[in-house]
């Protein structure tokens, strides 16, 4: 049973429940107000409606569970850090389970916190970053189906986006511009740096990504998320594109902006680079973000290179899916706490001049497999 | 992009101090650079005239908080230049050893802030623990961790605390198994050695003309090193080397620093195995004569001089006080022009500054 | 350390017959003396290593220049300033990397008129060590590229190592 069904089983209980007592209550009151009912309850027991209450509810379903899973994401961010430095880490809120409220108190925190908008900063730019930015990062989690059956762009009888994987890295490529007009409309020199430097590296990093990307899309056939993962049936991706995956490692870490890649907002340097002038929530929001797209791009790594949800059936297979996502994220972690800061003009430099070659030759290799008729 | 001047500080969290740096950039470039001191200005030498000889030390300790034994020693030396006082044998031992202690605890800490500005932040904790081995030391010793008031003049304050040799030998053995840690750990990283390399060269001809020394300006070639040249205190005794680098540059820097760090292990062991028995201290007299002391000391940040003026009573007439760094930063602008905004954290960072000394 | 209780007289070397010039200290002193029979005077021997002269103040650049480009002294480690009851004197302290040596040359001006040459055109570390004295005693340096206050406010008043500054 898929998601769709899943969830469209559950609004049509829901609405066949309050249905019966809508009618009912439409049956004591006189005329008008009866006709009037009977037509409101028929109308919410109509296909349409009870689609749209479909997609809607299958939207919360998958943004609880991607919020949760960026709490998950923040805990261990938090505890890995920690125990790679000698110290405890997340520890008393939450104290029987290894400090894993701390960050809910920490989201509490900020929002209780005053929310300044500096006088001379450009407010429509100002108010708008934060929309655009929260928006395109959670739009990429849209096509990215956790199995065949639990995906919220596939419908009742299972198909599923054509164009899904194409979907969720133009989604992925909007930031860039949010994160420019957040520097440039706070008005201070240090943020418009960041913002500057940030949309620099992210733009030099999109296209070796791209190109790992359309490896990929060679060897599977199609851009859909669900063949892609069909087609690794044999061998994951990442075996023959190996060069192709850490690429798409090291772009994903330079366009998800932590160490070594960190320097829009590197902290010694710029203050907190282009979020310096963001408080209370709006700073939360934009933290939260950073953690949903490295999460969108874990999954996107799993779904690509590392054969999505296949694995043993003991495992259901969305968990599977979301343990690859977590090693791939836990990899990340490791790097970021060993490696120092690299320069932005050598991050550009490494960007054009060492991951576009190899992202290249592995183009050519995926060319070559392909035409040896191997996948 | 236009040219545009951006205040780095008073308030940052890379600038180690209270200080400002003004950088007129275009785009990434830097393109003129102004040092701006002063914001830490406490008046030190001013409070010296109002306070007696002895009620100096602790002020002299907060000088430089990064490296605050090196001063009231330096303190110490000038006013028994002044007043023709001899200081016993084991206090001179002590007095070695401790500055020695001293110049691993400051170079630590300079290590962890400037892993952490370039962001190894692995680097920041795993420096910062190690420096407590040697913060425990000084707490069993004198009491404190950071300013110490340890020093005395006419010797030290008191004699070492029982067990203290085989602590200190523990400690050091320790601290030798980790600083060849560090050096794979900071070597071996490719990321670091690019942000490292060829940043920030500082001529040989340009560090002698602008005054700068220690450190610095060993990591341009030239081999000058107080310890060595002008020996002080029982420096004579010990057998140990001056460590150079022929490149100019922040490497050069960071390499002069981790060298010195284990030579001042090797100088410890020779002072724990050298130390005479005998006293530890001599009274001074309270007032001093008319005249004048000198001193100088190869503090970890380079060369440290106090003169003392004496007029026959108990407070000094005037106490002028060197410090490197404030020579040091007036030199900064001729390493950072031409280099990217980025580099300003390495190569402010190798200079390892300290304000309370810039500013007194 | 051992000899550092015995100190010299001043003018003990002028007055002393000719020796043998085998000690950097004296090498140097006979230099200064030729090079500059009245401008320097008062030349003493403190401890091996250092030496102390005056200086007259109006052949302090040539005397500088001459240190700098002669005899090879290339750092300038300390310049003071220092206010008695009649004079100020600014004490210039100068090292030489090759002799290893220390030479404290000491210039008094009177009261009303403390004012001396820059010699940051010489030494390039002396420019920051000028501002101080300037700052802090309202010693004018003439010639100075930039003489502004450094550790204090640009617009204050006063100069507060001087003697008659309270405070208050």
């Amino acid at each position: 049973m898929n998601l769709f069904e899943f969830c469209y089983g559950i609004i049509h209980w829901l609405v066949d429940l309050v249905n019966h007592l809508w009618y009912w209550l439409g049956d004591l009151l006189p005329w008008w107000f009866g006709d009037f009912f009977d037509a409101v309850g028929d109308f919410a027991a109509s296909q349409g409606h009870l689609s749209v209450m479909t997609i809607l509810l299958e939207v919360v379903v998958v943004v609880v569970i991607a919020l949760i899973n960026v709490l998950n994401f923040l805990w261990i961010f938090r505890k890995f850090m920690a125990r790679m430095f000698d110290f405890y880490g997340p520890y008393y809120v939450g104290y029987r389970i290894g400090g894993w409220l701390q960050n809910l108190a920490d989201g509490i925190k900020l929002f209780v916190k005053e929310i300044i908008v500096p006088a001379k900063a450009d407010k429509m730019g100002y108010l708008l970053a934060p929309v655009i930015f929260v928006g395109s990062s959670i739009l990429i989690l849209a096509t990215i189906p956790f199995s065949v059956d639990f995906g919220v762009s596939t419908n009742k009888s299972g198909d599923y986006v054509p164009a899904g994987a194409l979907f969720a890295l133009a989604a992925f490529a909007i930031a860039p511009f949010s994160i420019l007009l957040a520097g440039w409309a706070s008005n201070n020199k240090y943020t418009l740096i960041g913002g500057m430097r940030s949309a620099a590296q992210m733009m030099s990093y999109e296209i070796p990504l791209l190109m790992t990307v359309a490896s990929v899309f060679l060897l599977a056939g199609s851009f859909g998320f669900v063949d892609i993962v069909n087609a690794q049936h044999d061998m994951w991706f990442g075996i023959p594109l190996f060069i192709g995956f850490i690429v798409f490692l090291v772009c994903l870490a330079a366009e998800v902006e932590i160490i070594p890649f960190d320097l829009p907002e590197a902290e010694a340097e710029l203050v907190e680079g282009w979020t310096t002038e963001y408080g209370g929530m709006r700073f939360g929001l934009f933290y939260m973000t950073t953690t949903v797209r490295s999460y969108a791009g874990g999954a996107l790594a799993t779904a690509l290179f590392l054969g999505g949800w296949q694995g043993p059936s003991l495992i259901p297979d969305e968990i599977w899916f979301l343990i690859k996502a977590y090693i791939v994220f836990v990899v990340f972690q490791w790097m970021t706490w060993s490696l120092p800061r690299v320069r932005v003009d050598q991050i550009l430099g490494l960007g054009w001049k060492r991951l576009l070659p190899l992202a290249i030759i592995n183009l050519m290799i995926a060319v070559a497999l392909k035409s040896m008729g191997w996948f | 992009m236009a040219e545009m001047w951006i205040n780095m500080g008073p308030q940052h969290p890379m600038t180690h101090g209270l200080w400002n740096l003004r950088v007129k950039v275009d785009g990434e470039t830097i393109v003129d650079a102004q040092p701006e001191i002063g914001y830490l200005h406490r008046g030190i030498e001013k409070l010296c005239e109002g306070k007696s000889y002895p009620q100096i030390i602790p002020l002299a300790d907060r000088l430089c908080y990064g490296s605050s034994l090196t001063w009231s020693h330096l303190y110490c030396m000038a006013v028994e230049d002044l007043m023709r006082v001899e200081v016993p044998e084991r206090a001179e031992y002590i007095r070695v050893l401790t500055i020695e202690m001293q110049r691993i605890v400051s170079h630590l800490m300079w290590l962890a802030a400037y892993a952490g500005d370039l962001g190894l932040a692995a680097g920041f904790v795993y420096t910062m623990r190690d420096r407590e081995v040697f913060l425990d030391l000084f707490q069993s010793l004198t009491g404190a961790r950071i300013t110490y008031n340890f020093p005395r003049i006419g010797g030290v304050a008191h004699d070492l605390p029982p067990n203290f040799e085989r602590d200190s030998l523990r400690a050091l053995s320790y601290f030798e198994g980790r600083l060849k840690e560090y050096e794979d750990m900071f070597e071996g990283s490719k990321i670091f050695m690019m942000r490292n390399v060829d940043v920030g060269i500082l001529r040989k001809e340009d560090a002698i003309n602008l005054g700068v020394t220690g450190p610095t300006l060993r990591a341009s070639g030239v081999t000058y090193d107080l310890r060595k040249d002008v020996p002080y205190s029982v420096y004579e005794e010990m057998d140990f080397d001056v460590a150079t680098h022929k490149d100019c540059d922040c490497y050069a820097r960071y390499r002069v620093r981790m060298d010195e760090m284990w030579e001042s292990c090797k100088i410890m062991r020779q002072a724990l195995q050298k130390m005479p028995k005998g006293k530890w201290r001599i009274v001074a007299p309270r007032n001093a004569p008319v005249g004048t002391g000198l001193a100088r000391v190869e503090d970890p940040r380079g060369e440290g001089v106090i003169y003392v003026v004496g007029d026959g009573s108990e407070r000094p007439y005037r106490v002028k006080i060197r410090s490197p760094i404030f020579v040091t930063v007036s030199a900064a602008p001729k390493m950072l022009i031409g280099y990217k905004l980025a580099d300003v954290v390495a190569i402010m960072g190798g200079l390892d500054m300290c304000i309370g000394e810039t500013d007194r | 350390m051992a000899d550092r209780g015995k100190r010299g007289q001043e003018g003990d070397i002028e007055r002393s017959p000719s020796r043998i010039d085998s000690v950097p200290e004296e090498r140097l002193i006979r230099a200064l003396m030729n090079a500059f029979p009245e401008a320097i005077t008062g030349f003493l021997k403190v401890r091996n290593g250092l030496v102390r002269a005056r200086l007259d103040r109006r052949d302090l650049f040539k005397a500088c220049k001459f240190l700098r480009e002669e005899l090879g002294f290339e750092h300038i480690s300390m310049i003071s300033a220092v206010e008695y009851d009649d004079r100020f004197e600014v004490v210039y302290h100068v090292t030489s990397y090759k002799d290893k040596l220390l030479l404290e040359l000491i210039i008094r001006t009177p009261k009303d008129d403390p004012s001396v040459d820059s010699v940051s055109s010489i030494w390039g570390g002396a420019n920051w060590q000028e501002r101080e004295a300037y700052d802090l005693m309202g010693i004018k340096f003439n010639g100075h590229p930039n003489l502004e206050r450094i550790l204090l406010p640009r617009d204050y008043q006063y100069h507060p190592l001087r003697k008659d500054f309270r405070g208050d």
